[in-house]
């Protein structure tokens, strides 16, 4: 371990402190820190907004859906999500990014630039494919996103 | 008879200098000490879904109040989960807020607590009640299955919290 003191002038130097317990202290929680220590994975997040009013009766049967809706499905046998733009399996990035793109583009020039992006997932598909259709869909533009799910028959 | 003289012996100094090294160690100290994150543990250890799109958490904390619900895979025999799949078990994942498991029969009920603990000021002229001002962060794991991410939004949505944030991690730096 260290050593005694400050060397051995102890006539210059009447007061030598023993430095020897300080520098153990610190060792140990220098090991105690670094132990502990971890560099933490940058995080980030989408902000959502659920419907204050409507959110649990749902929309009216009457109304006209106006939206892109992404269809998640899940493939038990090969373990993997299928992904459908009406009744087109898309299993490309690229492809789904253009697909979302024309839909939108196709709204903002019927003036409905709020057109929400509707995720309609089976209930077994991984998160990260629900995140991968997120992240898709908000580089091609769209601002909202909706998930949508069953009503529940009670509030 | 000539008588040989020793030598003067040489009165060498060899205690070292700790000045530098506790310099250096107090350094260190401070480093890891500003470093560690003794806060409570909101965040579960999980391996979030990556998303290039997503807006970086904020630096500085807001006063708004928060509730972390992570979802994470607790059943720690499951092959399925060991192997890296996508373990689909009915009971294997739990739903985790500050370090406790919540029960899924009671999550609603821990939930309606925490949102009612900090209500509007106003009545919501849509809903025609106080909403809670509290936020909602989801961090799931990224094999958990969509359905428990569906039911947590669902039950925020009943018990009248409005604002909710999806957790997701940054994609690591290509070269």
């Amino acid at each position: 371990m260290a050593g005694s003191s400050m060397g051995d002038d102890s006539g210059e130097n009447p007061v030598a402190i023993n430095v020897t317990p300080l520098v153990d202290v610190i060792f140990c929680l220098c090991v105690f820190f670094m132990i502990s220590f971890k560099f933490k994975q940058l995080e980030g997040k989408f902000d959502t907004w659920l419907p204050k009013g409507k959110g649990s009766e749902g929309m009216p049967l009457s109304a006209v859906i106006q939206e892109v809706r992404v269809a998640l499905f899940w493939d038990e046998t090969n373990n993997k999500s299928i992904r459908k733009v009406g009744t087109r399996i898309v299993p490309d990035d690229g492809e789904l990014q253009q697909l979302i793109e024309a839909a939108h583009d196709g709204f903002v020039r019927l003036d409905k630039p709020d057109v929400p992006l509707t995720i309609d997932g089976d209930l077994r598909v991984p998160w990260e494919d629900v995140i991968s259709v997120m992240n898709i869909s908000k580089r091609a533009g769209m601002k909202q996103i909706e998930f949508a799910y069953n009503v529940p028959t009670a509030r | 008879m000539s008588r040989r003289r020793k030598p003067p012996a040489i009165k060498e100094d060899v205690s070292c200098n700790l000045i530098p090294m506790v310099d250096i160690m107090f350094l260190l100290l401070l480093f890891f000490m500003l470093g560690a994150d003794m806060t409570q543990r909101e965040q579960a250890e999980l391996v979030l879904a990556t998303a290039s799109e997503i807006k970086e958490n904020d630096t500085v904390k807001s006063d708004e109040p928060t509730t972390t619900v992570n979802i994470q895979h607790g059943e720690a025999t499951c092959p399925v989960n060991k192997a890296g799949g996508f373990c689909r078990g009915q009971d294997h994942w739990e739903l985790v807020i500050r370090g406790r498991t919540v029960p899924k029969e009671t999550f609603k009920d821990q939930l309606k607590a925490e949102a009612d603990e900090t209500l509007e000021p106003d009545v919501d002229p849509l809903a025609g009640v106080r909403l809670s001002a509290r936020k909602v962060i989801i961090r799931a794991d990224r094999a958990a299955p969509y359905g428990d991410i569906n039911k947590v939004i669902e039950t925020c949505s009943l018990v009248g919290i409005y604002k909710i944030e999806v957790g997701a991690a940054v994609p690591a730096p290509t070269n």
